[in-house]
């Protein structure tokens, strides 16, 4: 699904810029990024370490807050919001899939990925119903009640998969999702992203430095020194 | 997150960390089981000193005359009455609508040299007016064996005990029965060498019971054969015009009658005991110890809170990268709260049911305790002495709950704070 076939934009961030304290000293991670991102697009943010590309996904991802700039996602303004819409945003909007995968480590599987709706209040039995569902969907309808620490890394990857679609997002970010695995592993997770993508019409923004990675998406964004490259 | 869910994540999370878990609410165990086991005796003594004293009337009043303040140099003497229980003042309070007995009391002087002769044997013995009755609460009468006990307004009767009888060789049932109305000799010795001897006619014979406190005499003797006693001892036959009664037991007709005669006697000077106010004394002594009591589970329910915020604190510092994870998936500060909060209020309420199963426990072995130790001073006193309610336990159980939610809104606010990414980050 190429970006000029949709003309609805889903994520539009603009001059967008986020500066970090280190120690006495700033560091300027975002100088200025413009960004937009149609419904339905697959996009790679690529760049070398500390190009500012995990910044951007944060931001869109309403878990940091830009220093300037603006950033809309699905016609909420995040810049300027406070923490209830903050929330409601990453609870309602997006979903997100780690490198390190970021599971409960006491939790199952299932639990896992019912977590997030414990939060939207959705009843304990619709919880399990949905994240059973997404399991299978993801390949792991055996595996239903492993704890992380049962499962290999890329079946970890696919229950935080799941864990992102649980709540029904409309943006799945993904910040090298692939990090932690070999690349066998890495191009299966991708390649369900795809799908996913393909299929359910799922947005989803990678962050990867990695080129295998990358030529999954639709679009690649390069980012350098906090600038957008193209 | 609805309170169910709250709950159970909370339970679980506290099951993580199980030895922690019991740790952090031991002190709030110590605490409630303080506060629990004091304010239970509280509960339980008023009870039982109520109950007692249902018995007993609260309407009684005892009045002694009042006397000079003892200075150092007298106050091993007799002290000097200034205010007389005179026989006017006795007939005044006889004469009351609200009043319905009146027995005035004369004490048989201490270190008094009195035998008992029956026939040509006698032996030195005790004797006192009946110290048994509604002035004296806490002591039962004695066992009566042949006869009949004194009674109020007897004169010339002598009330003896068994063992007296059995020091002159009469001994069993039938001696006692048989000297029932007979004459008896009390022979004084004044030191100042004189001799007289008081003849009595026998109106009953008692067993004595040793161990209840109070003294033990060998015979009992009416008020008005005490004061002819007292009177020939200081050889003084107006000593009752110089010294007045030695004691007045008035029984009003209702508690508030009581009340009132304790106002007017003590505007009068009298020194004044009434159940009352013996009543109120004891409450007092509970109050003191239920203070000293209740600050030692309030002190330990402080560290106890202490305890339990640095427990929180470091639970944060532990869990900061699943509280990122948490926000990350969409829970908001008021989330993450509550859920730290209900873990502080859940270590409370853990330790409070400790508490309270450790205070009951800990009132029954207390309660076996005391009436063991009763018995064996043959203290005639049963009962309850610690008497956990169940507001008793709803209170404590709620209290230990507070104390743990107070503890975890430090802790709480903090985890609330943290910045998701931050938290994400944190290694």
């Amino acid at each position: 699904m190429a970006a000029e076939a949709k003309d609805d934009v889903l994520v539009r961030a603009s001059g967008l810029t986020r500066r970090f304290k280190m120690g006495d000293s700033y560091v300027d991670a975002l100088r200025g990024v413009d960004l937009s991102v149609a419904r339905g697009e697959f996009i790679a943010l690529v760049g070398p370490s500390g190009s500012g590309k995990s910044t951007v996904l944060n931001l869109i991802g309403g878990l940091d807050r830009p220093t300037g700039g603006e950033v809309w996602v699905n016609g909420t303004a995040l810049s300027a919001s406070d923490e209830r819409t903050l929330t409601r945003h990453r609870r309602e909007q997006v979903g997100f899939v780690f490198q390190s995968f970021n599971l409960l480590p006491r939790l199952t599987a299932e639990e896992n990925v019912a977590l997030p709706l414990m939060f939207s209040r959705v009843p304990e039995k619709d919880r399990f119903l949905r994240a059973r569902v997404l399991l299978r969907q993801v390949g792991l309808g055996e595996r239903l009640t492993h704890r992380p620490t049962q499962l290999s890394g890329g079946e970890q990857q696919r229950v935080a998969i799941a864990r992102a679609l649980v709540g029904r997002p409309v943006l799945l970010l993904a910040d090298e999702p692939t990090g932690n695995l070999d690349s066998a592993i890495g191009a299966e997770i991708m390649a369900l992203l795809r799908e996913l993508n393909e299929e359910q019409g799922l947005t989803v923004l990678v962050v990867t430095h990695d080129a295998e990675v990358a030529a999954f998406a639709d679009r690649i964004v390069r980012l350098r020194d906090g600038w957008v490259e193209s | 997150m609805t309170l169910k869910d709250l709950v159970k994540t909370s339970l679980s999370n506290l099951g993580r960390y199980r030895v922690r878990t019991v740790l952090s609410s031991v002190g709030v165990t110590v605490g409630i089981l303080t506060i629990v086991t004091m304010l239970s005796l509280g509960v339980g003594v008023k009870r039982e000193i109520a109950h007692v004293l249902e018995g007993v009337g609260l309407e009684t009043v005892r009045i002694r005359p009042a006397t000079e303040e003892g200075t150092p140099l007298t106050q091993f003497l007799q002290p000097q009455r200034t205010v007389l229980i005179t026989q006017e003042f006795v007939d005044e309070m006889r004469a009351r609508q609200d009043v319905i007995d009146v027995r005035p009391e004369i004490d048989v002087p201490w270190g008094i040299n009195i035998s008992l002769r029956i026939g040509d044997e006698a032996i030195p013995i005790t004797v006192d007016e009946v110290p048994w009755g509604p002035a004296e609460p806490f002591a039962a009468p004695p066992e009566l064996v042949a006869g009949a006990g004194l009674v109020p307004g007897d004169e010339g009767k002598i009330y003896l005990s068994s063992d007296s009888l059995t020091a002159l060789g009469l001994e069993g049932r039938e001696a006692a029965e048989s000297l029932v109305g007979q004459q008896v000799e009390l022979v004084v010795q004044a030191p100042r060498g004189d001799t007289e001897v008081f003849s009595l006619q026998v109106t009953g014979v008692f067993e004595p019971k040793y161990g209840f406190d109070g003294p033990y005499f060998d015979a009992h003797i009416g008020v008005a054969d005490a004061l002819a006693l007292k009177a020939w001892w200081y050889n003084d036959p107006d000593i009752l015009a110089h010294d007045g009664y030695d004691a007045l037991m008035i029984r009003a007709a209702t508690l508030s009658d009581a009340a009132e005669i304790v106002n007017i006697v003590e505007g009068r000077g009298f020194g004044v005991t009434s159940l009352q106010s013996m009543l109120e004394q004891i409450n007092q002594v509970m109050i003191l110890v239920q203070t000293m009591l209740g600050s030692v589970g309030g002190l330990a329910l402080l560290v106890a809170s202490l305890g339990i915020v640095n427990t929180m604190v470091m639970s944060i510092y532990e869990r900061t990268r699943e509280i990122g994870i948490l926000k990350a998936v969409g829970a908001s500060p008021g989330n993450i709260r509550l859920l730290f909060v209900m873990e502080a209020a859940l270590i409370g309420l853990i330790g409070g049911v400790a508490g309270v199963i450790g205070g009951w426990l800990l009132s029954l072995g207390l309660n076996e305790g005391i009436l063991a130790y009763l018995a064996w001073r043959e203290v005639p006193l049963t009962g309850t002495f610690f008497v956990l309610t169940g507001w008793l336990v709803a209170l404590a159980l709620f209290f230990a709950t507070i104390v743990g939610l107070l503890a975890g809104l430090y802790p709480a606010a903090r985890a609330a704070r943290l910045e998701p990414l931050d938290a994400l980050r944190y290694e």
